[in-house]
């Protein structure tokens, strides 16, 4: 009897283990869930619709679609920021850092937006990663303050810019005629993949690595200068300018 | 009395005295003086010789000659000269005729001087296209060591443009007065900041500096290395800017 009783306290002695253990890991969920918070909104929009979004901290996702409105979607760390979006003429305009002047933590913010295809998207944030993808319309623009990774897949704008500090930029779409693009950074690689039969100037500089890849797109039409520290060159009429600067990282272009 | 200041104006003092003194309207003291006075300057002498023999001719009687061309009615006439004399007076002075004032310029003078207006007008013209013209940084240089051209020199020789040297150090000089004024701003708001805020911005500021560091030097041994040059802009651009915007956080 006594090696009974021994054997039920330790089953008593297990099961409440287990039980508090649940009850643990549900109080822990509970709080993960308390602490996310989600934001959701969507506007009408025309196809040149522009998008304009500051953010702090957090990673934002463009994604072109094909209606004629904007979503918007958020997920909020705690504590949480305020998001204010505002419509104003044919720019929706999401400004956190604005919006959220003067308070000391905001946490991260992770944008999901869905916009028409043909619209303009200008984004930027203090840390964090962008992506853009599926957007044609004038203008794409992705600037990040500090650090994070941005990613441009199947553009067609005739104005890219795209500048970060630390971290990788990576664009691939068209080179429209007579279209400007830009891509900066300090340090990450830059990997630019686009239609050989693309016609544009381009002027890429890497001075610290001398690290330039043109791939395919070598041509006599090309010169290496200041001890390989610049590469500039001319692809068909060139009627279409891509400025590549890297202080101290690679730069490659790649055949799409 | 004033008659010890100078020569000159003892004399003039004596001139204004003298009609007095030869009317005999001065004080004794001031006769003498003015005695005193013509005995020392012959200039002044001389002068009141004549004037005393002036009075003493207009004091005689009038002589038979003078009597005769003596108009009817003098006294008359003196009115009449006085009245025209009055009213020319009050009435306002006519407008003098316009001076034109001749240069007198010799045919080689007027050239040189054209010649002169039109160099000056072409150089500031081609200044001035230039400047219009002038490539923003961020335009495609195929250049990577770029000297002064002879009409550059000519400029810069003449003030009417900076040299390299000038312009990288004013530009270097603008650039640092505004990435102290957001340093100041972001060593303020910092402590407010969380932990991951402040790592990524010292991490990233760390990567910005090594950059400008590395230009830095390379421009000290090669101040002709325009891309160096280029780039140090650049990253002194990228410095603002970080500072600029975690500033606003």
């Amino acid at each position: 009897m006594k090696f009974g009783g021994h054997l039920i306290s330790a089953v008593i002695a297990g099961k409440a283990t287990i039980l508090m253990s649940v009850v643990f890991f549900f109080a822990l969920s509970a709080a993960e869930i308390t602490a996310q918070k989600r934001f959701s909104r969507t506007f009408p929009a025309g196809q040149n619709v522009r998008l304009q979004l500051m953010n702090r901290t957090g990673t934002v996702t463009v994604e072109g679609w094909n209606r004629p409105e904007v979503s918007i979607t958020a997920s909020l760390e705690s504590p949480a920021a305020n998001i204010d979006p505002q419509t104003v003429g044919g720019t929706i305009v999401i400004n956190l850092v604005k919006d959220n002047a003067g308070r000391n933590e905001v946490g991260n913010v992770n944008f999901t937006i869905r916009v028409p295809f043909t619209a303009m998207v200008d984004i930027e944030t203090k840390i964090g990663n962008l992506n853009v993808t599926n957007v044609r319309g004038g203008l794409v623009r992705a600037y990040i303050s500090s650090e994070g990774d941005i990613t441009l897949t199947n553009i067609g704008a005739s104005a890219v810019s795209a500048e970060n500090v630390i971290g990788d930029i990576f664009f691939d779409g068209e080179i429209v005629d007579g279209g400007s693009y830009r891509f900066s950074s300090t340090r990450g690689n830059i990997n630019i993949r686009i239609p050989v039969t693309a016609s544009f100037r381009f002027v890429a500089t890497a001075p610290s690595t001398r690290n330039i890849s043109l791939g395919a797109f070598v041509n006599p039409n090309t010169n290496y200068l200041g001890d390989g520290r610049r590469v500039v060159g001319r692809m068909g009429d060139g009627s279409a300018t891509l400025s590549v600067t890297n202080q101290r990282g690679s730069i490659s272009f790649l055949r799409r | 009395m004033m008659f010890d200041d100078t020569q000159h104006n003892a004399c003039e003092k004596c001139r204004d005295l003298m009609s007095g003194f030869l009317d005999d309207e001065l004080e004794a003291a001031e006769a003498s003086m003015i005695r005193e006075h013509l005995s020392a300057c012959g200039e002044c002498a001389d002068l009141c010789a004549e004037l005393s023999a002036i009075l003493e001719f207009c004091g005689e009687e009038p002589s038979e000659a003078v009597a005769d061309a003596a108009p009817p009615n003098a006294d008359a006439m003196w009115k009449r000269i006085n009245n025209v004399l009055e009213a020319e007076i009050k009435a306002p002075p006519p407008s003098l005729p316009e001076t034109r004032r001749t240069w007198g310029l010799s045919f080689f003078q007027v050239s040189a001087a054209l010649a002169c207006v039109a160099i000056v007008s072409s150089l500031l013209t081609f200044v001035a296209i230039r400047n219009y013209n002038a490539e923003p940084d961020t335009v495609m240089v195929t250049r990577t060591v770029q000297q002064p051209g002879i009409v550059d020199r000519v400029l810069i020789r003449f003030g009417f443009a900076e040299s390299p040297a000038e312009k990288l150090e004013r530009r270097l000089r603008e650039r640092q007065a505004a990435i102290d004024y957001w340093n100041a701003k972001v060593q303020v708001r910092r402590m407010q900041w969380d932990r991951t805020t402040r790592e990524a911005f010292d991490r990233n500021l760390r990567a910005i500096d090594e950059s400008l560091f590395e230009y830095t030097n390379i421009l000290q041994s090669d101040p002709e290395d325009q891309l160096s040059e280029e780039m140090l802009d650049a990253v002194l651009n990228d410095k603002m800017n970080l500072l600029r915007d975690f500033a606003a956080l």
